[in-house]
């Protein structure tokens, strides 16, 4: 039987199966789309962090250590409420649609690149402070200067987030509704076409899923190894 | 731009009420080498740190010439015990400098790398140099923009005795082009060989300043005799 399985898997794979195909896409896009917004705001704000130490920047740092951990279906449930017609944000009329997926997967992956991005930047900062502060720098200036001489590290949290929200169920579930077509997605599918019985495509996705975090981390080995 | 003469006047420093530096007065006009000696923990690299504007002290208590350090930062540079050099090649650790300090001409930097002789490094990613190269690109990258002022903080201390002449000779020849050189050093016989003028301190005070000559010449406390026989 198992091999049956994995036979039909194999085969919605190679033959890029229409539905397996569409079902990858939109991950892939709500995923990437994601992961776009949530680094291009949190990388320079985790970066912009470490300048200005103060209670309330010491008060971040400790909310987004904490909601890195947070659980997905928690986030999920929290901007179902703002979002769903009765919400504050009912307005926007983004619930059920890949756009609030990817409000979800931002929130959820913002916190470990602020926190990631502030520890590498932090200790970036103590190496090579008395330069930039013997060069007589604006902080803008020695903050480019450490985001770039922390890419490395930087493209590892980058993917570090990418890998999360990836493998991330709950909230999309519950944001998304899992609609055929429309905002169904990988890890989404996966739970339903196994709840279903239908366990080949649920088969075969996994493997998809096993894959792009097999590249994920043989990429951050790499770059830790660059860096 | 005169930068001469600089004037301390009363310098405190202390850290979490431990005090650092205690009472300082001073006033430099020569352009020449001043040591600043002392054993260790004796504020050293603090007033060196203090008088670049790495470390903050009140306004008018340090005056170079008419000015305040915030006023002629542009003008000097520092060169670290351990050089801080950034993950890049030589060539692009000085393109990086020169740039910062508005200098856009690329021949610049190639008369640079000419001056301190480090052609052979300059596509080498500085993490993979060796002490006394690092050293040289540090200064390299020190002289951009010819500051007025350069501080040396123990530049030689982790150095051979092949790598610690060349940077004395660089240092010397920077000197001798009109920049005023504040330099820490353990180093009795360099102190000798490059020193011109030595501030020795003792626990945060200033126990001697006057002219190297005077120093190796006069009589002295317990202190200082030994520093000299030992160091």
């Amino acid at each position: 039987m198992l091999i049956n399985i994995l036979e039909t898997a194999f085969n919605l794979i190679f033959t890029l199966n229409e539905n397996l195909i569409e079902i990858i896409s939109l991950s892939l896009k709500v995923t990437l789309s994601a992961l776009i917004i949530s680094v291009s705001i949190s990388i320079p704000f985790g970066a912009f962090l470490v300048f200005y130490k103060n209670k309330l920047q010491s008060f971040i740092v400790l909310v987004s250590n904490t909601l890195m951990g947070m659980p997905p279906v928690v986030l999920g449930l929290i901007i179902y409420t703002l979002v769903s017609k009765k919400g504050i944000f009912g307005f926007l009329d983004i619930l059920y649609t890949p756009s609030a997926m990817i409000l979800a997967q931002t929130l959820l992956i913002s916190p470990i690149v602020i926190s990631l991005t502030y520890e590498e930047i932090f200790k970036k900062n103590k190496q090579y402070s008395l330069l930039l502060n013997s060069l007589n720098l604006s902080n803008f200036s020695k903050l480019k200067t450490l985001i770039y001489e922390s890419r490395y590290a930087l493209l590892t949290v980058t993917l570090t987030g990418f890998g999360r929200a990836s493998a991330e169920v709950g909230a999309v579930m519950i944001v998304g509704g899992n609609i055929n077509h429309f905002t169904r997605v990988m890890t989404t599918a996966i739970a339903h076409e196994t709840s279903k019985g239908s366990i080949e495509l649920a088969v075969a996705l996994g493997f998809i899923l096993l894959l792009i975090s097999f590249i994920i981390t043989l990429l951050i080995k790499s770059l830790r190894k660059i860096s | 731009m005169n930068i001469l003469p600089l004037k301390i006047n009363n310098l405190n420093y202390s850290i979490n009420g431990n005090k650092i530096l205690r009472n300082i007065d001073i006033s430099c006009n020569e352009k020449n080498i001043t040591i600043i000696a002392g054993n260790n923990g004796s504020g050293k690299s603090t007033l060196l740190k203090i008088l670049h504007g790495l470390i903050k002290v009140p306004k008018n208590t340090i005056k170079w010439g008419n000015f305040s350090i915030s006023k002629i930062k542009k003008n000097q540079s520092m060169v670290f015990q351990e050089p801080i050099l950034l993950n890049r090649t030589t060539y692009e650790n000085l393109t990086y400098v020169s740039r910062k300090k508005n200098i856009n001409d690329k021949s610049y930097v190639d008369k640079i790398i000419k001056r301190l002789n480090i052609k052979d490094i300059s596509n080498i990613n500085t993490k993979y140099i060796s002490g006394g190269e690092r050293q040289k690109v540090a200064i390299a990258m020190s002289i951009i923009g010819n500051p007025k002022i350069i501080f040396f903080d123990e530049p030689t201390s982790q150095l051979d005795p092949s790598y610690k002449n060349e940077i004395e000779n660089i240092i010397s020849n920077l000197s001798n082009s009109e920049t005023k050189i504040f330099m820490t050093s353990h180093d009795i016989s360099q102190i000798k060989r490059i020193g011109k003028e030595i501030i020795f301190l003792d626990q945060g005070e200033i126990i001697y300043h006057n002219t190297v000559e005077k120093f190796f010449s006069e009589k002295h406390c317990d202190l200082i005799k030994n520093y000299i026989n030992y160091g």
